[in-house]
This record gives C-alpha cells, structure tokens and sequence, in this order.
C-alpha cells in the first residue's frame, strides 16, 4: 500500500481536527506575500515614471479644484484655509486609497481573475490576505498625499515649519489613522463580498460621504449641528486634525472654533494633542471592532450562499 | 438534438444573406438585449440607491460647505450641484463605457459578441442607453434634493437651447465612451488604471464646481476636447442667465455646436476603431480572447 506522507486518514478512520487547525506561524510570511503580490498588481504594469504620474496626478487635482474654488471666491486672500484645504485634501487621498483596497482586492479576485474562492480555501487567514493585498493601495495613496503636501510647501504657499512639527504628534495620528482606514476598508470589503460587480465606485461614494463630515476641507463648524456630531464620533475627523495640529501647531481648528458644537460643549477654542489622540484611539477601537464583526458576518453569508465564486456583470 | 426544416436545403452563404429588416431586427433587439441587464440590475442590486445616490449626494454636499465656508455668491453653490448632476454621467461613461469591453474580454464575453450576427456598435448603443437610465436617476435626484435643500435658484431664459445643450452633452459623453472602449481593450491593464486617472484631473479642468473660465488655456483646452467641460459650462450660462461669474468662454450656442462636432467625430472615431478591432479579432485571433 503506498502512504501518503501523513495525509491519510487516522488509523481509527475519523476527523482530526488537530490536522485541520491553522499554523499561525505561517501568518506573517503569508501577509508579507499578499502585500507583496498587492504591490505587483498595483505596480508593474508600466514604467515607474508612469506609475508615478498616475500616482499622483489624482490627489494633486483634487487638491488643484479646491484651490481653484478658494481662489475664486477669496482672491488669493485666504491664505490659512488654502494650507487648511490643501493638507486636507493630501491626506484624503490616503483615505481614497485605502478604502478601495479590500474591496478592489475581493471584485478582482472575484470577478476578473476568479481566484478568490482558491484564496480563501488556502490555509493562509482571509481577512490577512485582503489587508496585505491593499497595503499595496494604501502606499500608492500615501506617496501621493507626501507629494501633494510637498508641491503645496513649493507652490501653493502650505507654511509647513519643520522646526516646529510636533513629531509625537505626528507619528502617533499617523499610525492610527493608518490603522482606521483600513478597519473603514475591511468594511467596504464586507460589503464587497455582497455585491456586484458594479461596486467598484463604492468606496469612492462612501469616502466622498465621509470627506463631508470628516473636517477635511471646511471645519466643521460650517455644518449644522447634528452634522458635527456625527462629526466627532468619527475617528477620520480626529485624524486629520491630529495631523494638522502637529504641522501647523496654533492654526485653524477642523473641529473647534467659533460657533463648534466642540466650543459650546467643551468651552474650549479647539483640542488639545492629548484629547485628540485620545479621540481617535478610542473611535478607532469601535470602528475597528465594528469593522471586524461586519467582515466576519459578511464572510458566513457569503460562504452560506456561494457568493465567493459568484460572476456578475450588467 | 432538433433540426429544423426550412423547406429547401441552404447554402450557409444564403443564409449569412440578410435581408436589410433582418439586420435592423437583430441590432435592435441586441440594443434592448445589451441595455437591459443595466436597467433590471437597478431593480435586483438595492444597495445602489445608498452607494450610488444617497452617497453622492452628500459628496456633493461637501463641496457647496467649502463654497459656505468662503461665504461665496448664492451661484456658486448651484454650480456644485449641476457638476455634481453631471458627474454621474461621466463616471458612467469611464467605467461602464470605455471600461467594458476591456471588462468583458476579461470575463470571457467579448469573443462571443464579434461571433454574434449584430454590429458591436448595437451592443455599445445598448450599453449606453441601459447606463443614461442608470445615471439619469442619480442625476435627478442630486438636482433635486440638493436644489431644495441648498435653496438653488435657477434663473433660465432659454430652455430650448438648455435641454438641448444636457441631450448633445450626453450623446458626445457617451460617443466618446464608445471611441475610448476599443482604445482600452488594446491597452489592456493600462486601461484599468486609465479609468482612475479620468476622474479626479477630468473634473479639474472641466471645471466641475467651478466656471471653467477661470482656468484660462487649460480650460479653453478642457472646452475643445472634453465634452464634461464643455457641457457644464454651456449649462451654466443657461441655468444661470443673470449670475456674474469669470467669462471668457464662448455663448452657448456656440458651444452647443462645439458638442455637435464632438459628437460627429466621437461616434465616426468608435465606429472606425470598433471596426478596426473586429478585423484584428477575426484575424489573429488574439484582441478578444481573455488574458491576451
């Protein structure tokens, strides 16, 4: 009788459990594969000169429009909301990018190269898969937001002082808005494994939904009131006014101000580095618990009804 | 295995013989067959009317606090919210015009469309009327909510011309998907990243939330080539007959027949490269078939 190198059955005849449980050791080269096979996908379908100016050329407009709006209305005379907008608009590209990534991931995997229902019956963690292939995206958007920021500092007149970032400051948002949006993207992911095809624009809709209450390009106290709330429960708008306090410490507030549900609640003109920190972990725990949660009940219904192997078109 | 009898035994030339109704029969029926699926799938797929109108809505939104924000003229905030109208349209045309036939040639499709008897420009014509329902219910709704909810008024003189100007927009929009969708099967994966590229840098000189006028050569550029630019600011001048706002650019009648050129030469470009790529399908084999 020939064997099979330890993969046949028990001699007892039964299930093994202990055979079917996943090695968590192999996790993290597993991760760094996916992040790698992400940057191949994302990358090397042209020469880099290209891919840069594709990069880039999308964060830079949407930076130009509002500028342009800005400039139209104030004559060049709003200095401080100009670099308020234009490292707004810089970071949302890294939000763009991000919540695109899992839900990309899963619509080509899926869709185009029906590779999704092999991916997920490998013994590599789904959900580590998906965050590793758009870890790749995110970087795309995040190189985009540092050239924006830098062509804002050369020439659109952003004040950026290097001798006074609050480096602290600045890593820890960084690292935490990082962290958020892609606990938003595992939820566009979710809902990804739901839907057509067609849901590639998804992600930009719900980052355009959420560039509204987020303060990224107008402080939030332009907005009604309840608007603000909902504001303020989101840890995006903590994010980037992290971000803003530890560039332009002293410059204009995206969430307090004159008139701010912020002012009338705290008394205060705008948040102090520790609150805001304090702010967008504890919003980005919930958000990330949420986004877990919706993944993995999205995940069932998908395996319950066949929808990871699913073709759509219209 | 059922074979018909016809009477009479047939050459398979005679009966690759169409009469002309025939011709016209079967390209109207894959117009309605191409067009359907886009319309029922409104219908099956709910989540649309959240991601695809209510969402951008509020995208929409953003855009008319900035103007807030700045305490601009009362204009500037329907400005916002034609270009929010309009934007449904060309993200329509970029990801489910230029893009599809690249889309179906990865799924496999496209080789059976240049095997079936019907023209490719009847499947193209079907895609685009099944899409202008699609966005046409986004438009309407982002026109009117955000009309009533940010107080827009429009101060129209000519509607004639206007109705005309928002039909000849759409008809060069949807002839250029038609010309850029044999373009993006050649590109291939390039193509993919083509259609992202068209979106943030197209509203920027289009001038999508604000008068393209101001953007000087650029935009003058942006008005002779990209019917988004043209179209917007036709409609603008319409829309809002007595706002003052950054001029320069042509009356909208001029502009209506700038849409009418592009529309002759977007259609005349598609049929000419649609019939390009058929050849090169039939020929070597290669354009149509997935992975290639």
């Amino acid at each position: 009788m020939t064997t099979t190198g330890g993969l046949e059955a028990p001699v007892w005849g039964g299930f093994d459990p202990a055979r079917a449980e996943r090695d968590r050791s192999g996790r993290w080269p597993a991760f760094l594969t996916s992040v790698r096979l992400g940057w191949q996908v994302e990358a090397n379908w042209t020469d880099p000169f290209l891919f840069f100016i594709y990069s880039v050329a999308k964060p830079l407009s949407a930076t130009l429009i509002l500028v342009v709006m800005i400039d139209i209305i104030s004559g060049g005379g709003a200095g401080p909301y100009r670099a308020f907008v234009v490292v707004g608009t810089a970071l949302w590209s890294i939000v763009l990018s991000g919540l695109s990534g899992l839900a990309w991931t899963i619509l080509d995997d899926r869709e185009r190269y029906r590779m999704l229902k092999y991916v997920y019956v490998s013994p590599s963690d789904f959900l580590m898969h998906l965050v590793g292939r758009s870890i790749a995206r995110l970087a795309v958007g995040v190189m985009g937001a540092i050239i924006t920021i830098i062509i804002g500092v050369l020439l659109l007149g952003v004040p950026i002082s290097l001798e006074k970032v609050d480096v602290p400051l600045l890593l820890a948002d960084i690292v935490g808005g990082l962290w958020v949006i892609l606990a938003i993207g595992t939820v566009l992911g979710a809902v990804s494994l739901q839907t057509r095809q067609e849901s590639w624009q998804y992600p930009e809709a719900m980052a355009g939904a959420l560039f509204l209450i987020s303060g990224a390009v107008f402080p939030l106290s332009v907005l009604p009131a309840p608007l603000q709330a909902v504001g303020l429960a989101g840890p995006l708008t903590w994010w980037i006014e992290g971000f803003r306090h530890a560039v332009f410490p002293g410059g204009p507030s995206g969430v307090g101000g004159p008139g701010s549900v912020w002012e009338g609640v705290t008394g205060t003109a705008a948040p102090e580095p520790a609150i805001i920190v304090g702010a967008l972990l504890a919003t980005g725990a919930l958000v990330t618990l949420a986004a877990i949660g919706v993944f993995r009940v999205s995940e069932r219904r998908a395996k319950e009804r066949g929808l990871l192997d699913q073709t759509t078109g219209s | 295995m059922s074979v018909v009898e016809t009477g009479r035994p047939t050459t398979p030339q005679e009966d690759a013989d169409w009469s002309t109704s025939q011709v016209v029969l079967t390209n109207l029926r894959a117009i309605g067959g191409r067009a359907y699926p886009r319309i029922t799938g409104l219908m099956r797929e709910k989540s649309w009317v959240f991601f695809e109108i209510l969402l951008p809505l509020l995208a929409t939104s953003a855009f008319v606090f900035v103007y807030r924000a700045l305490q601009a003229p009362a204009q500037y905030i329907g400005f916002v919210v034609i270009g929010g109208a309009m934007v449904a349209f060309w993200l329509n045309v970029i990801w489910m015009m230029a893009s599809q036939l690249w889309w179906e040639k990865s799924q496999g499709n496209l080789e059976l469309y240049f095997a079936a008897p019907m023209s490719i420009m009847s499947v193209l014509f079907g895609m685009a009327v099944g899409g202008m329902v699609m966005s046409s219910s986004r438009a309407v709704v982002v026109l009117a909510v955000a009309s009533v909810v940010y107080d827009v008024q429009f101060a129209v003189d000519q509607w004639a011309l206007l109705l005309a100007v928002f039909f000849l927009t759409l008809a060069a929009l949807y002839g250029l998907g038609m010309m850029l969708a044999s373009l993006f099967v050649m590109w291939g994966r390039e193509a993919f990243h083509l259609t992202q590229l068209l979106t943030e840098p197209i509203y920027f000189v289009s001038g999508l939330n604000f008068p393209v006028a101001r953007l000087g050569i650029l935009g003058s550029l942006a008005l002779g080539t990209i019917p988004l630019a043209v179209g917007l600011d036709a409609m603008r001048q319409l829309a809002f007959a007595t706002a003052a706002f950054p001029v320069g650019t042509p009356e909208p009648a001029v502009e209506a027949l700038i849409l009418v050129a592009m529309t002759i030469v977007f259609l005349g470009a598609a049929r000419l490269m649609l019939a390009t790529m058929e050849r090169l399908a039939r020929k070597e084999g290669r354009l149509s078939v997935r992975w290639q």
